[in-house]
């Protein structure tokens, strides 16, 4: 699993840190960084509920290249 | 309330709705109202309607009902301005409040300039001292029996907290909450006074900062470089204008009415008593379904928004307790489910101008709700009262009369 984070989209809510803060890191600002992130296999659900807490849509899961 | 202006030409007749946030059924002052609750059957109707009276001082705006319009619109800051002159007529000329009524891209510098200093971690940072400052005011009043939360606990606590990020004395407090009281909820001319009050009182603190530095965001302010120049003292002053109208009562607000959900739902209480870890996700439902601030936006050119034609000068009301109850985004609304997952609503906006102050907010919430169940026992509304509830610009809730056991 992948989430492919569409950085411009990001307003710093920092939703996807409150879910999990050491796979949704944030900068200074409190946005998240620009890279893609690869899930591990055990935090595929940390992963999901963060992606799915984005008030602005600005994370997309991939599984399997797919969207 | 003023005159209401015309329904402009470019209003389709039947997009026209009678339709307030002042006056509406159940957003009128009233005893034990639900005016966020009143919103919901919006998503029986149309999207989009215009509502000729519905503002303070008697303008029509758009009304954009469903979640997904309102992101549409609120991540489009350069098409939908925030810049309103929310303070022109008060003092006779624009003195915009910063970052929120600078559009994109002149936003992004103020806004970078300010974010770290209410960012998660930094937030983390003030817990203690925001927590003591909880706990306290509680342990005044847990031996009494009974309250009145606003009073006594939730604008204290949030003003309190306010005080200290700007670092002002906490002996302002009662001073400051005048104002405030004024501004949200007074008649267009107390608005106007307390607002010139409020700019006159951030000019001086600015001038004293300018001469006298301390450590604190007034003091970090004036010495602050945007876009490679210094700060000037107006934009200063848009800044100190921003964190009262944004930071002071909307927060109380909030407490308000979780504690009223609280009071009004023993069993919820006990299990939040006993899971205190469940908190956090109960705040952030108790945020869905009770928020108190409606975003509004000022079409800076024409444009057409699915088919409506919308002309520059329009205004467009986003109101975040509508779209936090639209069942495209949000499974079953209308309930409440204190452990929701999946929780993405719109108390703090969505787009470039979400609410700078929310993830202070949050905590202060959270914090709130901790420390009152640690120390309150069962808790409910005193027999016999009904808090005063209202609907307007800003959402709020008062007198709310609580007792418990004491023994």
């Amino acid at each position: 699993m992948r989430i492919r984070v569409i950085r411009d989209k990001c307003q710093g809510h920092a939703r996807c840190w409150a879910q999990s803060p050491a796979l949704f890191e944030l900068d200074d600002e409190g946005y998240i960084l620009p890279a893609d992130i690869v899930v591990p296999v055990e935090q595929e659900r940390a992963a999901w509920l963060g992606a799915k807490s984005c008030p602005e849509r600005a994370l997309v899961i991939e599984q399997d290249g797919k969207e | 309330m003023p005159n209401p202006a015309p329904v402009p030409d470019h209003v389709p007749p039947d997009l026209v709705r009678d339709f307030s946030y002042f006056t509406g059924p159940g957003m009128c002052p009233m005893r034990g109202g639900d005016p966020q609750g009143a919103l919901a059957d919006l998503h029986d109707g149309p999207p989009v309607f215009y509502a000729p009276n519905n503002t303070y001082d008697g303008y029509g705006t758009w009304v954009f009902v469903r979640a997904e319009d309102q992101r549409r619109v609120l991540q489009d800051a350069e098409t939908f301005s925030s810049h309103r002159r929310i303070f022109e007529k008060a003092l006779g000329y624009d003195l915009p409040t910063i970052p929120l009524e600078i559009d994109p891209p002149e936003h992004g510098a103020y806004r970078s300039l300010l974010n770290p200093l209410l960012s998660p971690k930094r937030v983390m940072a003030m817990e203690a001292a925001n927590r003591a400052r909880a706990a306290e005011l509680i342990d005044g009043l847990a031996a009494k029996g009974h309250c009145e939360v606003m009073t006594d606990f939730a604008f204290p606590f949030a003003v309190g907290v306010f005080l200290e990020f700007l670092g002002l004395p906490q002996s302002r407090r009662e001073e400051f909450l005048g104002w405030a009281d004024k501004q949200f909820h007074g008649t267009p001319e107390e608005r106007g006074e307390a607002i010139r009050t409020v700019i006159a009182f951030m000019e001086e603190l600015v001038a004293l900062r300018r001469r006298e530095p301390a450590e604190d965001f007034m003091t970090f302010v004036v010495e602050a470089r945007v876009g490679g120049r210094a700060m000037t003292d107006k934009e200063a002053v848009g800044m100190g204008a921003l964190l009262f109208v944004a930071g002071l009562d909307t927060v109380a607000a909030a407490i308000g009415f979780d504690f009223r959900y609280l009071a009004e739902n023993a069993d919820a209480q006990d299990r939040l008593r006993a899971d205190p870890g469940g908190i956090v996700l109960a705040v952030e439902e108790l945020l869905r379904m009770f928020p108190t601030v409606l975003m509004t936006r000022i079409a800076a050119c024409d444009t057409e928004f699915d088919g409506i034609a919308i002309k520059a000068g329009d205004r467009i009301s986003c109101p975040s307790m509508v779209a936090n109850r639209d069942p495209a985004e949000f499974p079953d609304p209308n309930r409440i489910d204190l452990a929701r997952e999946n929780n993405r609503h719109v108390a703090f906006a969505y787009g470039p101008h979400r609410c700078l102050g929310s993830h202070l907010a949050r905590r202060e919430l959270v914090i709130a709700m901790e420390e009152w169940l640690k120390r309150i026992p069962a808790f409910r509304i005193t027999p016999g009262t009904a808090p005063l509830t209202y609907g307007g610009h800003v959402f709020g809730i008062e007198d709310l009369r609580l007792d418990w056991e004491v023994g």
